[in-house]
């Protein structure tokens, strides 16, 4: 079988979830002898395919990220024209043979839908995110959300990362329910380091990520137990994240730490003692399964979609700090919590294997070809 | 002839209430913070008119229309008393009806269906059995021979207590790893005090109790006249029928035929000439011990493990079970009537049984009985609050 796929990014050139994600997913399919030609925007480094199976093309270059979620005042812009020129590019540059095209997210299903019609295969869309989980469904934006539902029309299969994702697709886009398969995602396991007292926050700093209630528990925390809250990523937040934890008069407590590099993302993985997961509206959430494969005890928020297959964590409403503090407090207090929960928890990521998301993926091939 | 000794185990917790680590040192009224009112007297008066209420009715009609051939034993907890004297006492005066037939035998137990058989003094445990056989005198003037300890919770030091105690038989499981090759269809006596052992026959009593109603099971459906044919094939003395009270009608809903299976279930025995049925009292005086039961580890009825790691199979677990006993040792010197109450409705062993972490087919089991959606929230809400009690029992 050979599949065209395309995306966005890829290791270890990435911003999010949906990077890993194309990394797994094609070494998953590529051992189970499916070809793969992954196309991508070219970028200043050559990336280089270390399978057989995986052929990466880079076309054009580009400076776009899919996450980041532009203000408004730069639609139309620079931005929408690298989008459409990228578009354009990846359909004149995709011919061959292949038996499905597989295509991510919105930044590339204009392109797909057209190669789909030029080449007169079948398209598979995996949606990791929407407009409304962006948005922090606060405004959503009409022309992304257009052009999310026009992919999904026109794809004839599609795959959610949650079900969660998958009643969004089904009641904000009007798409019939069978046509969606639920892929949970999975994770290439951290390995554990020595701990510290740190309690971690790992993601753009964006309104859907949750970070201000991140520091509203951190407050609550500080009257009662010691640590330090460390926020790691960037985002248009940032500026305003500084100035509320001044304002809270914890800012000796939380540490920026700025973009951080694979390895440094890993290491912070490693030594942090809890990792907290408060968004507001989260497809899946890859980072819970990294920190737990760390050994890190993990609190997600309950409209994560992560939160639908992980027994091991705790789930609690993101906007509910006390909630959060209480756990928080729990874990710095308790050996016995943390170490059950460590281990069990550890235990139980061992099912989310890219293998099987590559194996669900290729039964969604097969009925289609 | 084997004697069918039907025995149920009546019981209800208190529940807690969301309890976070903002209300400690916060609680003015203990009773109503710690616990839950609203959801335990909704669950009560749910579980009652599901089961408690129907089948005491049942029950009593196949009593009088047998003519106390049908007879059956009981337990209930203190705190399953509390429940009906508070919200539902016509269940009591209902329970009551039943004894009076002389067709009923009830059963000792700690009062707060407690672990404290497993605590380092037995002191507690020896208070909490007599709480509850002053309860039994108060309700019914009646003195209990027989003793089950919290379910089915058993080992040599227990046996020996409750010898001490004067009573006559003890109640357990039927696990192999006291019986060996031996069957659970005699009566045994403790190996080291002069007890007689009643233990379940966990095969059939599970058939009703857990296969009921599973349809991938081969023995679907199971008929009251194919399970009496099945006892009547049965080798012993005795085959002891242990079960949740809960059985009839909640655990298996109205709807499996579970109370059609019940309803004609003394009538299919009555068929055979060599069943009868026995109370857990006339079981251990009709029939000699066979041999002994050597239980150095305790053993219970719960889980696939039949032994205590439902309830201390974690550290989270065992945490808090150091904690109860340590905050029992500041409150007995204190000698805090009030707060001992609420310290002994906190040692009611699902508290720690909502925490266990125990494997998938254990672990459904114990995730359909619990308030928590998973043990953590379990054992935090719990440990806060034992906190909340160690700071008072430390203060005043």
């Amino acid at each position: 079988m050979k599949i065209a796929m395309i995306g966005w990014e890829y290791p270890p050139f990435k911003v999010g979830g949906l990077g890993t994600h194309c990394y797994g997913l094609t070494h998953g399919l590529a051992d189970k002898n499916v070809h793969i030609d992954f196309y991508m925007p070219k970028l200043r480094q050559k990336i280089k395919s270390d399978n057989k199976n995986i052929n990466i093309i880079e076309v054009g270059e580009s400076e776009v990220y899919p996450y980041d979620r532009p203000d408004d005042k730069e639609i139309g812009g620079k931005f929408f024209d690298a989008v459409y020129r990228y578009n354009d590019l990846l359909v004149k540059r995709i011919k061959g043979k292949y038996d499905v095209i597989h295509c991510h997210d919105w930044l590339t299903m204009k392109a797909a839908i057209a190669v789909k019609e030029k080449l007169g295969i079948p398209l598979v869309l995996t949606i990791h995110s929407t407009e409304y989980d962006r948005s922090g469904w606060i405004y959503p934006n009409q022309w992304f959300i257009d052009i999310e539902r026009e992919g999904m029309q026109k794809a004839d299969r599609i795959i959610a990362v949650s079900e969660f994702t998958k009643r969004v697709i089904v009641e904000k886009y009007g798409i019939h329910p069978d046509k969606i398969t639920v892929v949970h995602n999975a994770v290439y396991p951290i390995g554990e380091g020595e701990k510290r007292n740190l309690i971690l926050f790992l993601g753009r700093l964006t309104i859907q990520k949750g970070p201000e209630f991140f520091l509203k528990t951190a407050k609550k925390v500080l009257e009662y137990e010691d640590a330090r809250f460390v926020i790691a990523g960037i985002g248009d937040l940032l500026p305003r994240l500084i100035e509320q934890a001044v304002h809270l008069g914890i800012s000796n407590k939380v540490i920026f730490t700025g973009k951080l590099t694979e390895e440094e993302v890993k290491h912070i993985y490693k030594i942090s003692s809890i990792y907290v997961m408060p968004s507001v509206s989260e497809p899946f959430g890859i980072t819970a399964l990294e920190a737990i494969s760390a050994g890190t005890p993990t609190i997600v928020s309950k409209s994560a979609g992560v939160s639908e297959v992980l027994k091991n964590c705790f789930k609690v409403d993101f906007w509910d700090t006390d909630e959060m503090a209480n756990k928080i407090i729990a874990l710095l207090r308790y050996d016995s919590l943390r170490d059950t929960m460590t281990q069990s928890s550890k235990r139980e990521i061992q099912l989310f294997t890219w293998d099987r998301v590559a194996e669900r993926t290729l039964q969604v091939y097969r009925g289609l070809v | 002839m084997p004697s069918i000794c039907f025995y149920f185990e009546v019981h209800q917790p208190f529940r807690l209430n969301h309890f976070s680590v903002f209300n400690i040192g916060n609680t003015k009224d203990i009773h109503s913070t710690y616990f839950d009112k609203h959801l335990n007297q909704k669950i009560f008066e749910k579980v009652a008119n599901k089961c408690y209420l129907p089948a005491n009715n049942l029950l009593l009609e196949l009593i009088r229309k047998y003519d106390g051939k049908f007879r059956i034993s009981y337990s209930l907890t203190g705190t399953f008393v509390e429940y009906c004297e508070n919200y539902l006492p016509e269940l009591l005066d209902s329970f009551k009806e039943l004894f009076k037939t002389g067709a009923v035998d009830l059963i000792d137990e700690t009062y707060f269906h407690s672990l404290s058989g497993l605590y380092d003094e037995l002191d507690e445990f020896e208070e909490q059995i007599k709480m509850h056989r002053q309860m039994i005198r108060r309700i019914f003037n009646y003195k209990p021979k027989v003793f089950r300890n919290t379910e089915a919770i058993y080992d040599n030091r227990i046996a020996r207590k409750i010898a001490d105690l004067g009573y006559k038989g003890i109640l357990t499981e039927g696990a192999e790893k006291i019986l060996g090759w031996r069957s659970p269809n005699f009566v045994y006596k403790s190996a080291n005090a002069n007890l007689k052992v009643l233990l379940r026959n966990y095969k059939l009593s599970d058939d009703v109790g857990f296969r009921f109603s599973a349809r991938n099971w081969p023995g679907f459906p199971l008929t009251a006249d194919k399970y009496a044919n099945w006892m009547s094939n049965s080798y012993g003395d005795v085959i002891n029928l242990f079960m949740d009270y809960e059985t009839f009608g909640e655990h298996q809903w109205i709807e499996t035929g579970i109370f059609e299976f019940l309803k004609h279930l003394p009538g299919e025995v009555l068929k055979h000439d060599s069943l009868d049925f026995a109370t857990v009292s006339e079981a251990v005086e009709r029939y000699n011990a066979v041999g002994d039961v050597d239980s150095p580890w305790a053993i219970s009825w719960a889980d696939e493990d039949r032994n205590v790691s439902t309830w201390l199979g974690n550290n989270m677990q065992i945490a808090c079970f150091n904690e109860l006993k340590y905050i029992g040792q500041k409150l007995k010197r204190k000698g805090d009537r009030d707060l001992l109450y609420i310290w002994r409705l906190l040692q009611t062993s699902d508290h720690l049984y909502y925490i266990s972490t125990k494997g998938f087919e254990d672990g459904t089991v114990h995730a359909y009985f619990s308030p928590y959606d998973i043990p953590y929230d379990g054992f935090i809400n719990y440990m806060n609050i034992l906190q909340d009690l160690k700071e008072k029992a430390e203060k005043r």
